[in-house]
């Protein structure tokens, strides 16, 4: 089975049908999605806590500036509330208008605030062009989002392996469980990522 | 430092899976770390995240002004309505929130209706409140935006005449709604500094 995280452009042009709930019986994206634009505030909690570190993660990306990037978020969580109601959950899912909403809030703040984007090369260089950083972009904001679904021992173990710099064998020696233990987390936790980032949307 | 998959799993995989994993461990690794959150995005969404956003531009200052001007209109016809009845239906406004009393308070109902956020940074709010006790001299109510319940910044003070009749009264909120996500209403015991027991909190 082919793996991807494929980007907006693609996921727009494959819509899949919209489901209200996940197997586990929690609502999906696109369900919240439209409950917030119907101004159900918890709904828009819950999406808030499934995206905040996406949302959060595109931004420094973009404006490399904590003070900047917070206040982007608050904006962009703000067009997200005022927006929903324009999203049509039959045309496509949730985290991809979800993204576009980001990185359009985004740029509308620097354009009104004539704010460099941090993103921008000055010079031809061997760095990523940009529809490479808009995947990598698209990338890190998919993996961001389905690292929220995971149990919190194995999203545990996966952050410290991935960037803490500890090895396996440190990593179970700061959590005082057995290597093998370490190793079957991680296991577990790649495949439960497999498994939804293969999916068309995530919940 | 980038970890090896091989160092990660056992190597006894099969290869179908062994591919599928590899594919999720480099996406983590093009990712990169998710970011830390302060406090305040760790809480939840903040109050302004909800609100109406500030007009910019002349056209649309014009249009905000005018309808400002009929949102006004509407406040004073539905609030004479109110308050020449002794009770009456919604308020009109920006946006409306509903308080109910706690055990402090039991019965007590009111509406606060915040109001779009003026050019220095205020909000203006116009509370109408009914079923709060007429406190003991000196005594008074006051508003406060709250944090996770609990009173952060005082908008305003109020007394009332009696429980039954309903009070109206204009407030402020000079504040960035970062850090808050709704309101209180504290009961003050004369000469009090510090927020009294809360009577109201937002209706859920």
């Amino acid at each position: 089975m082919e793996l991807a995280v494929q980007t907006p452009a693609r996921l727009h042009a494959v819509p899949a049908p919209p489901t209200p709930v996940t197997d586990d019986g929690e609502p999906t994206d696109a369900a919240l999605l439209v409950r917030v634009g119907e101004r159900d505030r918890e709904a828009f909690e819950q999406l808030y806590r499934r995206y905040i570190r996406s949302v959060m993660g595109l931004a420094l990306r973009r404006l490399r500036d904590r003070g900047r990037a917070e206040d982007a978020v608050q904006e962009i969580f703000a067009a997200v509330w005022r927006s929903a109601g324009s999203y049509k959950p039959e045309r496509g899912p949730a985290a991809p208008w979800l993204y576009a909403v980001a990185r359009n809030a985004i740029i509308d703040r620097m354009r009104t605030r004539n704010e460099p984007a941090a993103e921008v090369p000055d010079t031809p260089s061997g760095e990523p062009g940009p529809l490479e950083r808009a995947e990598t972009s698209y990338v890190s904001w998919r993996v961001h989002r389905a690292l929220e679904e995971l149990p919190e021992k194995e999203r545990e173990v996966v952050e410290l392996a991935y960037w803490s710099g500890m090895s396996q064998s440190e990593v179970a020696e700061y959590l005082a469980i057995p290597l093998g233990t370490v190793k079957t987390r991680t296991r577990s936790a790649l495949s439960r990522l497999a498994g939804l980032l293969e999916g068309e949307e995530l919940r | 430092m980038t970890p090896r998959f091989d160092d990660l799993v056992e190597q006894d995989l099969p290869a179908e899976e062994r591919g599928r994993l590899e594919r999720v461990h480099d996406l983590l690794v093009a990712a990169g770390p998710p970011p830390e959150l302060s406090p305040e995005f760790e809480f939840g969404p903040t109050l302004a995240m909800t609100l109406p956003k500030r007009r910019q531009g002349r056209g649309r200052q014009r249009l905000a002004l005018l309808a400002a001007a009929l949102v006004v209109l509407a406040l004073v016809f539905t609030l004479g309505y109110i308050t020449g009845n002794g009770s009456g239906g919604g308020i009109v406004g920006v946006r409306t929130l509903r308080l109910a009393g706690t055990a402090q308070a039991p019965g007590a109902l009111a509406s606060l209706v915040l109001s779009n956020e003026d050019d220095a940074g205020n909000w203006p709010m116009k509370l109408t409140v009914t079923g709060l006790a007429k406190l003991p001299p000196r005594g008074y109510y006051e508003v406060f935006l709250a944090r996770d319940g609990r009173p952060i910044a005082s908008c305003g003070v109020f007394v009332v005449k009696s429980k039954s009749a309903a009070v109206t009264v204009d407030l402020n909120a000079p504040y960035s709604f970062r850090r808050s996500d709704g309101w209180v209403i504290t009961r003050q015991a004369p000469g009090q500094h510090e927020p009294g027991p809360v009577v109201m909190h937002p209706l859920a």
